[in-house]
């Protein structure tokens, strides 16, 4: 250590750091947190104990040999131990699973964009009041928002998928409205927060200059939210794409569906191929939304 | 407007930092056209909506506003919404269990050698990847194919993708952790180990303990949706209702899964306040 004093100085703020933050929270908080973790640990047995005495549930039925002997086959099969020619190497079986990414894709970017459309529209109305108090009717559209929003966050993609085609014909729009109804849940109450924690003041100040209140939200609010919404909307795109193949197992587009066709017909190279195309179609968009999430900081 | 109150706002708005305003714009551009791109994907046309599509509309919601509240149904629901809460709370704890020590590999601070240190955070950091790029349906559906239709379906096939989540971001967070604090510890003599327990642990717990509440709402979520591979719960019993066609039960056992998310959402909100308080 070069200069004794300086280091000493950050050692002795370091262990004040640390001290404060291992500290005993206060008094009113801890009996909460004293009995939440007394329930958890208590949910946990319960919930372990139950799954271990259901059927086939065993530790011993899991690690039996013959379950691992079924495991090594399936995976042998996924490599196409079984098959002359595996669908991955085959020119023509790339191509299909190529075109049905393109699909998937699709559908996640149209889901995205139904989300964030959704969002643009309610952020305001479910919003905590920025500047003074509501009338009753905003009062309750206030609330009708804010319970769509739980509603819509609550129901896993999935179900919504399943609802969604007794309507719509199975086909991309289908799943990317399963998706982006929920997304649209989530993306919303985000949205909402940085609403909420934004300065006040260019708002006032807009106003006070006589801006109504769209001009308000055109010119005060989007300007400073936009980074935080960009970067959320980037963010869940990353989790819809991850999300597009099981809405396909029933909106019947894209991967998904191509998956649940595979799998019931027990062709399980094509399997392996979708799976690949899978996780690369997931870790392309990952490195894109990196790329976009710098340009929206 | 020359009231004083308005200045500090314009000046506020002026003084922001804020990336220069083309790249944003560029970005809402460009999601704008990749949207309109996707939108020209949809077969547009006759047959996209089911003939009887808007009298469907009306049976499901008109459902919703009266649904089957009977004991029988309820029982049903009642025992269906244990299955998948203990599902999900197993599955999340064991990934949990997994979590941490593949966080603490991957974000390498156990190595003092930067060499051995990169290994470990690329190893365990690709891994991690891997795993939480596969949706847990997926991965429940290819256990369902390994291992045949079992409880532990449910369990691993959540706790895999989730340890992933959970992983990376325990690793990040240990990253990140304030320098300071650690400096005095290995000024005292503490090894790498001690740091870890005594220094960054420590510091993460608060943060963590939050994410990880923050997942097992997502696991509850999660685990309803087993039932696509065969697995009991609120998914399957939602499935079974919507093969007949009892929309009011549907909505029963939707009701049941939301207010499950939002108990135990409320739960973990209350304690995430008091951990960071």
């Amino acid at each position: 250590m070069a200069r004794p004093a300086e280091a000493e100085a950050e050692a002795v703020a370091g262990v004040r750091t640390l001290a404060g933050t291992t500290s005993v929270p206060p008094p009113r908080g801890s009996r909460v947190l004293r009995l939440s973790a007394w329930a958890v640990a208590a949910l946990l047995v319960a919930s372990w104990a139950f799954v271990l005495s259901e059927e086939n549930a065993g530790v011993g039925e899991l690690l039996s040999a013959e379950t691992l002997a079924n495991a090594g086959r399936f995976l042998g099969r996924l490599a196409g131990a079984d098959e002359d020619e595996p669908a991955f190497l085959n020119a023509a079986g790339w191509a299909e699973a190529g075109r049905l990414a393109w699909q998937t894709l699709a559908m996640s970017v149209l889901a995205i964009g139904f989300a964030a459309v959704g969002t643009l529209l309610t952020t305001m109305a479910g919003s905590r009041p920025v500047e003074g108090r509501r009338g009753w009717g905003g009062q309750l559209l206030f609330a009708a928002v804010r319970l769509s929003w739980v509603f819509a966050r609550a129901v896993p993609e999935l179900v919504w998928a399943l609802l969604i085609v007794f309507v719509l014909a199975p086909g991309i729009l289908a799943g990317a409205l399963a998706l982006g109804l929920h997304t649209f849940g989530v993306l919303a109450k985000l949205c909402a927060e940085v609403v909420e924690g934004l300065d006040r003041r260019p708002l006032r100040a807009v106003r006070a200059a006589g801006a109504s209140r769209a001009q308000a939200l055109l010119y005060a609010v989007l300007p400073s939210a936009l980074p935080s919404f960009l970067t959320f909307l980037l963010y869940r795109w990353e989790v819809i794409i991850r999300t597009t193949i099981v809405v396909g197992f029933v909106g019947a587009a894209g991967l998904g569906r191509e998956f649940r066709l595979r799998m019931s017909y027990l062709h399980y190279t094509d399997v392996a191929l979708l799976l690949l195309v899978y996780v690369g179609l997931v870790l392309a968009v990952d490195a894109v939304g990196v790329g976009l999430r710098r340009l929206a900081r | 407007m020359a009231s004083g109150a308005t200045a500090p706002g314009i000046r506020a708005l002026r003084s922001r930092r804020r990336p220069p305003l083309h790249r944003r714009g560029l970005l809402t551009l460009l999601l704008v056209s990749a949207f309109g791109w996707s939108l020209t994907a949809v077969p547009w046309g006759a047959g996209l909506v089911h003939a009887n599509g808007a009298a469907v509309i009306g049976r499901i919601l008109g459902a919703l506003l009266r649904p089957d509240l009977s004991a029988g149904t309820l029982r049903i629901a009642l025992a269906a919404t244990w299955r998948t809460f203990a599902y999900a709370t197993a599955g999340v704890s064991l990934a949990i269990a997994l979590a941490v020590p593949a966080g603490v590999l991957a974000s390498g601070v156990l190595a003092r050698r930067p060499g051995v240190r990169a290994v470990s955070a690329t190893a365990f950091r690709a891994g991690l990847g891997g795993l939480r790029a596969i949706h847990e349906l997926v991965w429940a559906w290819l256990f369902v194919a390994a291992i045949g239709l079992s409880p532990w379906v449910a369990v691993l096939a959540l706790a895999l993708p989730y340890a992933g989540i959970l992983g990376r971001v325990l690793a990040d967070m240990l990253d990140d952790v304030p320098a300071a604090p650690l400096r005095a510890l290995r000024a005292a003599g503490a090894r790498e180990w001690q740091v870890l327990l005594y220094g960054r642990l420590p510091m993460v717990r608060a943060n963590m303990v939050g994410y990880a509440l923050y997942r097992w709402e997502c696991g509850i979520r999660s685990a309803a949706i087993m039932s696509f591979v065969g697995l009991g719960g609120l998914g399957y019993q939602i499935q079974l209702s919507l093969d007949d066609l009892r929309f009011r039960e549907v909505w029963t056992f939707v009701g049941c899964l939301v207010a499950l998310v939002v108990l135990v959402d409320l739960w973990s909100g209350a304690v995430r306040r008091r951990l960071s308080a």
